[in-house]
């Protein structure tokens, strides 16, 4: 077990409150493996240094969570599949 | 007649991460690390910003993980 941190950007053009449940909806992939969700944090609206997708803003969330190196890859290989996931980082603050 | 250049002494840098004690640099901290980059968005050099090269390393990975995230620019043309 180890401790991740997920960033994930979202299409601007959903509804910011639906983006909480709908993200947590994904996190049963590591609650099933076992893992745990520490905290799910979404930062909402936010200006795009550059454009991504032809979109100049996105919602920004952070998930700081425990888990198996393989729960992990699974979510994210599972948000990169959304369409309205512009973008996704998966870092683990201890080695960087 | 042309004298030789008279030995500079370089005023010695205020490490400016060890002032504000700070140990992990995060990439979400933008207001950090904006002051690591040139109003063009490139990395400054260590010269400049005056940090250990471990640090400058850390503030690098940093950066290049905050432009992913599109955090921060990758170049600015204006300004």
């Amino acid at each position: 077990m180890r401790h991740y941190e997920v960033m994930v950007i979202l299409d601007p053009s959903l509804e910011e409150r639906t983006v909480g449940p709908s993200l947590d909806t994904y996190l049963n992939v590591i609650r099933n493996a076992g893992g745990s969700v520490e905290k799910l944090d979404v930062w909402g609206r936010r200006r795009l240094a550059y454009e991504i997708n032809k979109k100049p803003e996105g919602i920004y969330a952070v998930i700081d969570l425990q888990a198996t190196t393989e729960a992990v890859a699974e979510l994210d290989r599972q948000l990169r599949l959304n369409e309205s996931i512009l973008r996704t980082k998966v870092v683990r603050p201890e080695v960087h | 007649m042309a004298k030789p250049a008279a030995i500079r002494k370089p005023k010695k840098k205020v490490n400016p991460l060890d002032k504000e004690g700070i140990t992990y640099i995060d990439y979400k901290d933008t207001a950090l690390l904006r002051k690591f980059i040139s109003d063009r968005g490139k990395i400054r050099a260590r010269r400049v910003t005056g940090v250990t090269s471990q640090q400058q390393r850390q503030i690098a990975r940093a950066v290049k993980n905050a432009r992913e995230m599109a955090l921060l620019p990758y170049t600015t043309t204006a300004r």
